[in-house]
């Protein structure tokens, strides 16, 4: 599956741990992510999942440890800094504004002006060259989505995970964490969601995929890496393993399997 | 068209075919209504009231609401008849006048979009206070005779075009610019539908919703001194029940009163609508008093219409360009 692990990783996250009081919810995790590659983030509730994704994001600091994007060591104070550095994380709040369309939530907040002193005065936006960068993006990720000028409120559960997805990439994040994208979604819904996190394995983005459910992470994940109470217990390739021995990994049911490293 | 684009189609046009019907009934029934004077009559009585709703809807549009707009106003024309009265002279006068209203303004946007205080309590008060201090400056007497100069600003025509009417369309023209040509536009949507979003993505989702309290507060007090001119006097009645005639023309023009919802050539349309309805009620010898009742019936309509929309809007199925699931999607919106 995954072919790409000569270049240096995309994302690198060394001996992260987080307490909240006596609680150690991350227990010197790392982990290295390859541009390209699709890495399934699994564990039961309280596994570590959240505290890691938002130490990603963000959102909390680790205690110790370090977060390396493109082999650069860099600390993200505010979820501002981990987008800057190329970091995307997305929530399954999904940050979407349902009264604007499609084109619009993709420029929330990062709208482009009318070039020159009068677009800039005036505050003038360019809302033809936004569209159209809308719809190259369409174009280049095959999004099957409606009409570019849909509301959000009319989209589907997985229309707007797709959405959501699709601003992270379109602005550039080469690395992508996206938060349960499949949780609470139908079959067809499911497979929309599934199918773009495949487009953006061939556009050579890295993606962390967190998820509870074992065959979504079977269907997309190269790599698989399974937290259980605050620790790493297996990272590996997907292809060795079986949606039992994962349960059995997550559970704590087979702890024997060691650490099986990828070369 | 499909079902769907019709009724999306009559939503977004409903209320100007309503204003052109309702055009069509007065002139229909009275000779006089649909006359150039009259006309002009219509747009010099809302002029006030236009250029106060413009950022009064967008501050809705946040989900938020100034009620303290006709008691800034008197404010305003009164603090500016005791500047004149004191000999300040006109220029020093009118700017404070509107200093007093963007003072106001800020206060409101201090207190609401900055600390978070219930809007329409803050405002409330103000709708009391500012008139009772009003009150209270003047004694309840009012002062007169600004001269000539003054009067231009509510009497005057530049190229045969009543100033306050001038007035109102400038605004209109910026707040049409700012609502849908400006990110500001969508800033506020956001603001107003899903604020933590809006914060989260790096919009001033405070400073946004001061500076439209702020320009309330200019806008009203501009109002104030507008009136103040058409009266030559600073009258302590100056914009009793303004914040009422605000609000009907922004909700009759379908902006959502929770927020995130709504457009300004529809509120624009909202204002016509009540004004040509006073107009015309008066031109066809109705009650004046039949005339309150029909524009609470207007109202009332409008509110049940919106929530017609709001279903429809719900079971709306987006249309698919060039669809990748074989199989229609549910009731869009459902996860």
């Amino acid at each position: 599956m995954s072919t790409t692990q000569t270049h240096a990783p995309a994302l690198e996250l060394r001996g992260l741990s987080r307490s909240f009081g006596p609680v150690h919810a991350v227990k010197s995790v790392s982990l290295s992510l390859y541009p390209g590659e699709v890495i399934g983030l699994v564990g039961d509730n309280g596994a570590g999942k959240s505290t890691l994704t938002r130490m990603m994001a963000g959102t909390i600091r680790p205690d110790t440890g370090q977060i390396l994007v493109a082999g650069e060591n860099r600390t993200f104070e505010t979820a501002q800094d981990a987008r800057r550095a190329g970091v995307e994380t997305v929530f399954q709040t999904l940050a979407l504004v349902p009264g604007l369309d499609i084109a619009e939530n993709i420029f929330l907040g990062r709208e482009l002006l009318v070039s020159g002193p009068l677009g800039d005065m005036t505050r003038t936006m360019d809302v033809a060259t936004m569209r159209r960068r809308v719809q190259e993006g369409y174009e280049r990720f095959g999004l099957g989505l409606p009409d570019i000028r849909t509301k959000v409120a009319g989209l589907s559960g997985g229309q707007r995970q797709v959405v959501a997805i699709a601003r992270a990439v379109l602005w550039g994040s080469r690395i992508v964490v996206l938060d349960e994208p499949t949780a609470a979604l139908g079959v067809k819904q499911t497979e929309l969601v599934l199918s773009f996190i495949e487009q953006l394995r061939s556009h050579n983005v890295a993606v962390i995929f967190i998820s509870h459910n074992m065959q979504h992470v079977m269907r997309v994940a190269d790599r698989v890496c399974v937290l259980r109470l605050g620790r790493k217990v297996f990272d590996g390739q997907m292809s060795a393993l079986t949606g039992t021995d994962l349960v059995a990994l997550m559970t704590g049911a087979a702890t024997t399997v060691e650490e099986v490293k990828t070369t | 068209m499909t079902r769907q684009q019709i009724l999306t189609w009559i939503q977004r046009n409903g209320l100007f075919f309503a204003l052109v019907l309702l055009v069509a009934i007065f002139s229909f029934a009275s000779s006089r209504f649909l006359t150039l004077p009259n006309v002009t009559v219509i747009l010099l009585q809302n002029a006030v009231i236009g250029l106060i709703v413009v950022p009064g809807a967008m501050l809705i549009l946040c989900g938020l609401v100034d009620l303290s707009v006709g008691s800034v106003a008197v404010l305003a024309a009164v603090v500016f008849g005791q500047a004149m009265e004191n000999g300040l002279g006109l220029p020093a006068s009118l700017l404070f006048g509107l200093g007093v209203g963007m003072l106001w303004g800020a206060f409101n946007g201090y207190l609401i979009a900055i600390n978070g205080f219930s809007p329409i309590i803050i405002t409330l008060g103000g709708l009391a206070g500012a008139r009772g201090l009003a009150e209270f400056i003047t004694q309840g007497y009012t002062t007169y005779g600004y001269g000539p100069e003054f009067a231009f600003l509510g009497n005057g025509k530049l190229l045969g075009v009543p100033v306050p009417i001038l007035l109102f369309l400038l605004v209109l023209a910026v707040g049409l610019h700012f609502w849908y040509r400006a990110p500001l536009g969508r800033h506020m949507i956001a603001i107003g539908g899903a604020k933590d979003t809006a914060a989260e993505l790096g919009i001033p989702v405070k400073l946004v919703p001061f500076w439209l309290y702020v320009a309330s507060g200019v806008a009203s007090a501009l109002g104030g001194l507008i009136v103040a001119s058409q009266l030559d006097g600073a009258a302590v009645t100056i914009g009793t029940g303004m914040e009422l005639e605000v609000l009907t023309a922004i909700l009759l023009g379908g902006v959502s009163f929770t927020g995130g919802r709504g457009s300004l050539f529809g509120v624009f349309f909202g204002l016509l609508f009540v004004g040509v309805l006073s107009n015309g009620l008066i031109q066809i010898n109705v009650s004046p008093y039949v005339e309150q009742v029909a524009i609470g019936a207007a109202l009332c309509g409008a509110a049940a219409l919106d929530m017609l929309y709001q279903r429809l809007e719900r079971l709306q199925v987006p249309i698919d360009k060039e669809p990748i699931e074989p199989v229609t999607q549910g009731a869009g919106g459902g996860q």
